[in-house]
């Protein structure tokens, strides 16, 4: 009795072991898309359904992982050659990686006799050696956004394009005011290395795969580190050991000024009013990055969030038709209507972003500007060790904000370390 | 074993047969996901210790250059050591000794002793992000209860906590005590329990007090369970990164940097897979060295009865 059941129940586990789930059988064609945060993004659910719309035997499953850890699930799941025919990426050092292990597909036969026009040249970040690799989805672009309401209070001109880094970091101490709950910074600082680094590589002075370059950012961290000691920025351990998140301090008002990415436009029009959430409504507008030549709205410098076909994909004529689809123009404007700025930069887009002052007063006019800047400057070029040189460098920003070593120290020994992941040594 | 299941003429051997492949059947299920989960994956990790592997198509073999890049050439690798031992120093003795003491009190005759027990053991049951989340706020610099608490006792400047390097590694020291000690307070109670009261009359009779009660009868008669003990919590310190993950990742720097944290990044952020095996292989002869140790130190010091 007892033996039958033994041998039964070990029969039954050896199957289950060796069970291949059958795949539903449907009609037409599948195709497999790896992202994060579909769940609650909703105009991936937007695109996803008018491509459908737009292309009836093509069916969409989604393979949803957690944001926080995409960049290292995505790597290790193609390890596993996983046939996701389409794949989003948060940027362009797990592409690399991804490219580095022959895990993507080269588009460079699909893309033939493709209109690359309206992307203005973002997508030559994504090509390796005359290959391309990817479409861009998304870019964004780092400003400085401010509280026009706080300003007004304290009687304090706007910041303006083109201030100087130094008119910066003044207007920053002008605007820190009260003391405990009533409390305003003159400014946030995130925790970052882009809240700083952002700076010297609007100017293109400093570049993170290129040690030499990282002196660089001296002036920006002395500058910072005073902002911080003289409580004109939230500290930054505080901030990071309380995981705060940089969009609540700003929503509260508890800051004048914030260096952020263009993505924080969709965020305000969200969440700025929000009754629910105890959020009032303020006015609020945008400048682009300070920096001492003068420079305004014609350098943006960002990040690409890229969209590629994988190299195990089962159906890549599909997978290119869905690439085109949500890169391109219909995908564009789904996007823009939120607030988030698309690769491809048709006038239909620009014309969105200038119209959301319409719909939403305290948001500011003529948005369009600050997106289209003519000299896109990636934050972080592809390179096959970016990964391991982005840690290297978010280690030293810790070690620097938090005062565990002094700037010069903590630059000198970084660099080595950098240069140990895999980073250049300048030319 | 082989004789008898061979054997085939000595009487009942075939029943021995059966009753063993029996039991085997019983641990077989297990014993597939051991080997296929644990086992291989430890074997093929020595084999990828050898070799230059990103996760990509190709690897390649590279001998010993790994070991010799750990020892010689990694920036990090012995800051690294030295916070991994520094985190086990700071852990074990203070969590052994909490959980023995808290396991005495939790033994005598007192009112709510399940309640104060469940307390206890409370942190342990808790998620560790959840336990970290609290934590990390009760010792934030600026907010924190703890340092609102220091400021009004008069202390100026008090402590940064995890937001400074000195300060990190005590903060996640913390935690660890306080997540791991309920735990071993249960196990210690068990063996308090198993403890015979005859030897706490004997020792009474002989006029000990309860210090020399402790000293004499109680302490002897729980060094396997304290063996076990910091056995467990020296492996389970050594390999621990979760903590360090939830609250300071590694930072700030490389303060709170511990070797397992250290095998991580290599592994799934700096795609470098043979050079993390060669880590983790440096970790497991770390951890079968100090295991080793312990059970010839068991054997010396145990041996009472």
């Amino acid at each position: 009795m007892n033996r039958r059941l033994a041998f039964v129940l070990t029969v039954v586990m050896l199957l289950s072991c060796f069970a291949v789930s059958v795949p539903a059988m449907a009609e037409g064609t599948t195709i497999r898309v790896a992202l994060w945060d579909y769940s609650n993004t909703e105009y991936y659910k937007t695109m996803i359904n008018g491509f459908k719309e737009a292309n009836p035997g093509i069916d969409v499953e989604i393979i949803e992982f957690s944001a926080a850890e995409y960049s290292d699930t995505i790597v290790v799941k193609m390890a596993a050659e996983e046939d996701y025919d389409v794949i989003f990426m948060k940027g362009l050092p797990e592409m690399a990686a991804l490219i580095n292990g022959g895990r993507l597909m080269s588009l460079n036969e699909l893309a033939e006799g493709y209109d690359f026009a309206p992307y203005g040249g973002t997508e030559k970040s994504l090509e390796v050696n005359g290959e391309l690799y990817g479409l861009p989805f998304r870019k964004d672009n780092n400003l400085i956004f401010y509280n026009k309401d706080l300003f007004d209070a304290a009687g304090v001109e706007y910041p303006t394009d083109g201030m100087t880094f130094d008119e910066y970091i003044d207007l920053a101490k002008e605007m820190t005011s009260g003391e405990g709950a009533d409390k305003v910074y003159g400014t946030h600082v995130h925790t970052w290395a882009s809240n700083v680094y952002m700076y010297p590589r609007f100017v293109e002075e400093y570049v993170y795969n290129d040690a030499s370059t990282w002196d660089a950012l001296i002036p920006y961290y002395e500058a910072i580190l005073e902002l911080q000691e003289e409580g004109c920025i939230q500290n930054y351990g505080s901030l990071k050991s309380g995981n705060i998140h940089y969009s609540g301090v700003f929503y509260k008002q508890e800051a004048a000024m914030m260096q952020i990415g263009t993505w924080y436009i969709n965020m305000l029009l969200e969440n700025v009013p929000n009754e629910d959430e105890g959020i009032a409504s303020f006015n609020w507008g945008v400048c682009s990055v300070p920096n001492n030549y003068g420079i305004t709205t014609e350098n943006v410098v960002g990040g690409i969030t890229p969209v590629a076909i994988g190299a195990y994909a089962k159906h890549p004529d599909e997978a290119w038709a869905f690439l085109t689809y949500i890169t391109g123009a219909e995908g564009a404007q789904v996007l823009a209507r939120t607030g988030i700025v698309p690769a491809w930069a048709g006038q239909e887009v620009l014309d969105i972003f200038d119209s959301f002052h319409d719909e939403h007063p305290n948001a500011p006019e003529g948005l369009s500007k600050y997106i289209s800047g003519s000299n896109f400057i990636v934050e972080q070029p592809m390179d096959e060790n970016g990964k391991a040189i982005v840690a290297v460098g978010d280690e030293m920003h810790s070690a620097i904000m938090t005062g565990s070593m002094s700037i010069e120290e903590a630059i000198a020994e970084y660099k080595e370390k950098a240069i140990a992941a895999g980073a250049s040594q300048g030319e | 074993m082989t004789t008898e299941l061979t054997g085939r003429k000595r009487p009942g051997a075939k029943l021995h047969l059966k009753r063993t492949l029996v039991a085997y059947t019983f641990i077989l299920p297990n014993f597939i996901g051991y080997m296929v989960l644990t086992f291989v994956p430890i074997v093929l990790s020595f084999v990828y210790s050898l070799s230059e592997w990103n996760l990509g198509v190709s690897k390649s073999f590279v001998g010993i250059t790994n070991f010799r890049y750990m020892l010689f050439e990694d920036l990090d690798f012995w800051q690294v050591v030295w916070n991994t031992f520094y985190y086990t120093i700071g852990t074990v003795p203070i969590c052994l000794i909490l959980s023995l003491l808290l396991a005495i009190l939790m033994n005598q005759r007192m009112k709510g002793k399940v309640f104060f027990r469940s307390v206890f053991f409370f942190p342990y049951v808790a998620s560790l992000v959840a336990v970290a989340v609290v934590w990390m706020a009760l010792f934030n610099p600026d907010k924190g209860p703890v340092n609102e608490a220091l400021r009004s006792i008069g202390v100026k400047d008090p402590p940064g906590w995890a937001g400074t390097a000195e300060w990190a590694m005590p903060t996640v020291i913390g935690l660890t005590i306080w997540k791991q000690t309920g735990y071993y307070m249960v196990v210690y109670l068990a063996a308090l329990q198993g403890v015979p009261t005859e030897l706490y009359e004997a020792a009474r009779m002989d006029g000990a007090n309860a210090f020399q009660r402790f000293l004499h009868v109680t302490w002897p008669m729980v060094t396997p369970t304290t063996f076990f003990v910091s056995m467990m919590l020296i492996i389970g310190t050594f390999k621990s990164y979760d903590i360090m993950y939830v609250t300071t990742q590694g930072g700030p720097g490389t303060a709170t940097k511990v070797l397992a944290y250290h095998i991580y990044n290599n592994a799934f952020v700096y795609m470098k897979f043979g050079y993390a095996s060669a880590l983790s292989v440096f970790l497991f002869f770390v951890v079968l060295l100090i295991t080793l140790i312990q059970f010839r130190g068991e054997k010396r010091f145990t041996n009472y009865l």
